[in-house]
């Protein structure tokens, strides 16, 4: 079943920074053989926004994770900014990372002895690039955390800390960000502001942006919205309500 | 990177202290051990010395450089495998931070240098404490050569600055070779690691890891084989080899025993909720069980496998003392007061052996090189006939028959030094004159044998009747030892003692100095091992915080999760204690009494018991403790709490 193209505002960009054919993906093997993934085949337009929806276990983080190039997939091809990386190496992958890609989770995933500063830095110095310290206050500047660059993670607040993810993700310029469930520990207030800043990714710089979410409200932000289930695309809506989403969400769980 | 580095050692310092601290003292014991060495490689004879006392000093200076010369390999051996084990553990525990530096688009060689880097930086500041704490260390160490008599008083052991050199490689040289292998694991970890908090089933038997073990394993295996049948001194070796090769390979397949265990503590606690959690938590953490485990193996492994070979080579000794000799009693006295035993009623035979003091040249021949040695020690005057019943030795050469006047016969000591036939210069007193070699005795197996042998005719009656003699003595059938000793005693002659009794004080007595060495080896490994466990008792328990509080939140009460640590913890020494014991058991293999040569097993039970009840002891004070510092907060502040 393919699901067909989602178009964005951005919809003339010709090279879809990530497309999925034919994608599966199990775990284990034997008797507790689980398909997480089952043939999946998607695109994800260049400049757009997509929300990935869903009932609990139905391969949404799989799916991400194929996507982008962190998990394996048992059969089926992925492309990642025009490149295959299927049977990518080791070190393909890695340069991806740096160039290509960025990543924003749940549990925000900063290193806690270091400051938001260094937390935000650290992408462009594992890339071997010296960043000004102007480039990181501009990017803190950006999430609305100017004065708390000296800060470690455990002195800010989880929407802080997310804001600081973000940060650290959009330092690199990624064309792609894969985002999973970005607003789930968040309040409605922080989400809103996470929410924009993605927002602004996508319009201001044409980014690409996919993100996992349980939450209509933040689904109805994106460009278009793709349901999960079993595995298998279900449905999807372009340029959704808060209130249709929802609709679409309680007849596939129901 | 280093700046990575930097600010993660500031933030997990427990993780580094334990690290730290093995480097260290790792360093300093290395650093006094090579010091102490090196300084008795260049003996000082205070200026006037006589030849005897020289010769002494000189002696005592060789058996110190001997035992050091065994011990600061194991020094070296433990300095690597426990700092190498701390290192890989506390790597282990920062897999997820190593995901996450993966997932940010951290390259491996990147992972690789930044864990180099910071062993690096360890190894450099351990290495620093190490060379100021191996002054005190060089100091003991001494002092303690000192006080079981091996040096003389005013010994003291030299500043190098080679050390300067030496003790930094030696530092960041285990650091980075201990970390070595833990890097290239941690490479591997997959960015999707960072996303997974909880506990993660990966595989802690990694192809590296059966490859080491199973390759140490095999060897352990050949050098068992190797012993068995080997003469005593092979047994020694393959003895020394063993504790070493065994802990790495019982270490490195350790987790294979983990679940086994886990059963087994499943069918006795099996009623209880905790036990069942203990069981499944042992089962979980393999890796941390194994870490905790590995320092036990060694520790037991290297101590009860070294003591029991050195006791069963001093039983093998004193055991073949008593079988070459044939009295009933030996007293011990000067050479006049030992002219008296034979009146005593009851004595059949009484055969003197005087230390007399004169000096022997001799003419040395080993390998095609030549040499002149003069030797002060080691002479005894004897009567060739009473001598010849007192001993059961089939001589290698000669007959004892013809040592009367200026004839000589060359000790057992000497009997494979080469001493070339012909004639030697004694000086007796004044006097020199040449003796003529008259018979070799055969090798035996103590060490404080006799160089030469010379006839008490030979001595001035003067010198004899002052000279510290051993009288062997033979009864009259029918007399009770008991009876005759009480007579030599009233006579006021000195001191008797049965054969076995002078038999085994004349090993303890030979042996004392390698026993300085093994209690000096023994505690700082033991002192090291405790350490490793704590480390890592420690480190896990602060993994575990959020664990616990989970625990807690589900209903267990405080003292329950800390019982809980306990029992996983016992569970795991007790592991440890029992691949220890087999390793210890492979080592010893080769001392177990079989066709042939006069091989005694003697298994050091005690120290086998102490080990057992300290180790028991030390991991679970320290699991009680870290798990109720890590309970201290309230459970929920803990569940809550996401970083
Ligand atoms: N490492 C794994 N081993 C085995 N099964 C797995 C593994 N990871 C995921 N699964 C299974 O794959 C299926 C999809 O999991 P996935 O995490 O993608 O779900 P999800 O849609 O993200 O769910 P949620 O909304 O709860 O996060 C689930 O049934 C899950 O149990
Ligand atoms: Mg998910």
């Amino acid at each position: 079943m393919r699901a067909p193209a989602t178009a964005g505002p951005h919809a003339g960009v010709p090279v879809a920074p990530v497309q999925l054919s034919q994608v599966s993906r199990r775990y284990g093997a034997g008797e507790t053989q689980v398909q997480a993934l089952a043939e999946v085949s998607v695109t994800f337009p260049a400049g757009s926004w997509t929300a990935v929806m869903g009932p609990s276990g139905s391969g949404k983080s799989t799916l991400l994770h194929c996507a982008a190039g962190l998990d394996r997939v048992s059969a089926g091809r992925v492309l990642l900014a025009g490149q295959d990386i299927t049977h990518a190496t080791d070190a393909e992958l890695t340069r991806l990372r740096r160039r290509t890609v960025g990543f924003v989770f749940q549990n925000f995933n900063l290193i806690g002895s270091l400051s938001a500063e260094q937390n935000v830095a650290l992408p462009l110095r594992l890339a071997g690039a010296r960043p000004s310290r102007r480039d990181v206050q501009t990017a803190l500047a950006d999430v609305g955390l100017a004065d708390r660059g000296r800060h470690r993670p455990r002195e800010l607040s989880g929407g802080q800390q997310q804001r600081v993810a973000i940060a650290r993700a959009m330092v690199t310029r990624p064309s792609v960000l894969f985002a999973d469930e970005p607003t789930g520990a968040l309040d409605t207030g922080s989400a809103r502001t996470v929410l924009r800043l993605l927002r602004r990714m996508v319009d201001a710089a044409g980014q690409t942006v996919v993100m996992v979410t349980h939450d209509p409200v933040a689904a109805a932000s994106a460009d278009a919205v793709v349901f999960l289930s079993d595995g298998r695309i279900a449905d999807h809506l372009l340029r959704p309500s808060a209130a249709q989403v929802a609709e679409r969400l309680t007849r596939l769980e129901g | 990177m280093l700046r990575i580095s930097a600010s993660t050692v500031r933030d997990r310092w427990p993780l580094f202290a334990g690290a730290l601290l093995t480097v260290t003292l790792g360093v300093a014991l290395v650093q006094s051990s090579v010091l102490v060495l090196v300084s008795t490689g260049e003996p000082t004879i205070p200026p006037g010395a006589s030849g005897r006392v020289a010769e002494q000093i000189r002696e005592g200076y060789v058996g110190a450089a001997t035992l050091l010369g065994m011990a600061t390999p194991l020094a070296m051996f433990l300095a690597v495998f426990i700092v190498g084990s701390t290192f890989a553990f506390s790597v282990e525990q920062r897999r997820e931070e190593l995901a996450l530096l993966r997932m940010l688009g951290g390259s491996r060689p990147q992972l690789i240098r930044l864990l180099l880097g910071e062993a690096f930086l360890l190894g450099l500041a351990g290495s620093a404490l190490g060379i100021l704490l191996g002054m005190p260390a060089t100091w003991i160490q001494a002092r303690l050569l000192i006080g079981i008599g091996l040096l003389p008083g005013d010994f003291s052991a030299r500043w190098s600055n080679g050390m300067l050199l030496l003790s930094p490689a030696v530092g960041i040289g285990v650091a980075v070779l201990g970390v070595l292998s833990a890097s290239y694991r941690a490479a591997r970890v997959r960015p999707l690691d960072a996303l997974r908090s909880a506990p993660r089933a990966t595989r802690v038997m990694t192809l590296g890891r059966w490859l080491w073990g199973v390759s140490s394993l095999v060897l352990t295996v050949m050098l068992v084989v190797a012993g068995h049948g080997a003469d005593l001194l092979g047994a020694l070796l393959v003895a020394m080899a063993i504790p070493v090769f065994g802990s790495i390979a019982l270490s490195a397949l350790s987790p294979l025993a983990v679940p086994l265990v886990g059963r087994l503590l499943g069918t006795v606690l099996r009623t209880s909720a905790l036990g069942e959690l203990a069981q499944a938590n042992l089962r979980d953490a393999v890796r941390r069980s194994a870490s905790t485990a590995a320092p036990v193996i060694v520790l037991v492994g290297l101590l009860v496998g070294l003591t029991g070979a050195l006791n069963s080579l001093a039983r093998a000794a004193s055991a073949d003392l008593e079988r070459s000799t044939a009295a009933d009693l030996v007293v011990t006295s000067t050479g006049a007061a030992a002219a008296r035993i034979p009146q005593i009623p009851g004595v059949a035979l009484a055969s003197p052996q005087s230390q007399v003091e004169m000096s022997v040249t001799a003419q040395h021949r080993v390998d095609h090189r030549s040499y002149r040695q003069t030797h002060h020690w080691g002479i005894t005057a004897v009567d060739a006939a009473a001598y010849r019943r007192t001993h059961r030795l089939t001589l290698r050469s000669g007959s004892l028959d013809a040592l009367h006047g200026r004839t000589v016969a060359i000790g057992p000591r000497l009997a494979a030094e080469g001493v070339r036939d012909g004639t030697v210069t004694a000086r007796i007193g004044p006097h020199k004159l040449k003796l003529r070699i008259v018979a070799r005795l055969p090798e035996v197996l103590e060490n404080g044998s006799d160089n030469f042998l010379v006839p008490r005719d030979l001595m001035p009656t003067a010198m004899l009747a002052d000279a510290p003699t051993e009288t062997l003595v033979q009864l009259t059938p029918g007399t009770s030892p008991q009876a005759v000793a009480d007579r030599i005693r009233a006579a006021g002659i000195g001191e008797v003692r049965t054969l076995g009794q002078w038999a085994d004080a004349r090993v303890e007595t030979q042996q004392r100095g390698t026993m300085g060495i093994m209690a000096v080896l023994m505690g700082m490994s033991g002192l090291y091992a405790a350490i490793a466990v704590i480390n890592a008792v420690v480190i896990a328990a602060a993994e575990r915080r959020t664990e616990f509080a989970v625990a807690r939140a589900t209903g267990l009460s405080r003292s329950q999760v800390v019982r809980m640590a306990v029992v996983e913890s016992a569970a795991v020494t007790l592991i440890g204690l029992l691949l220890g014991t087999l390793v210890a058991a492979a080592a010893l293999a080769s001392f177990y009494p079989g066709p042939g040569g006069v091989h005694v097993l003697s298994v050091p039970w005690t120290l086998l018991g102490l080990l057992i009840m300290a180790s028991l002891a030390v991991t679970a004070v320290a699991s009680a403790l870290t798990a109720l510092t890590a309970t201290r907060p309230s459970p929920t502040a803990l569940v809550a709490a996401r970083e």
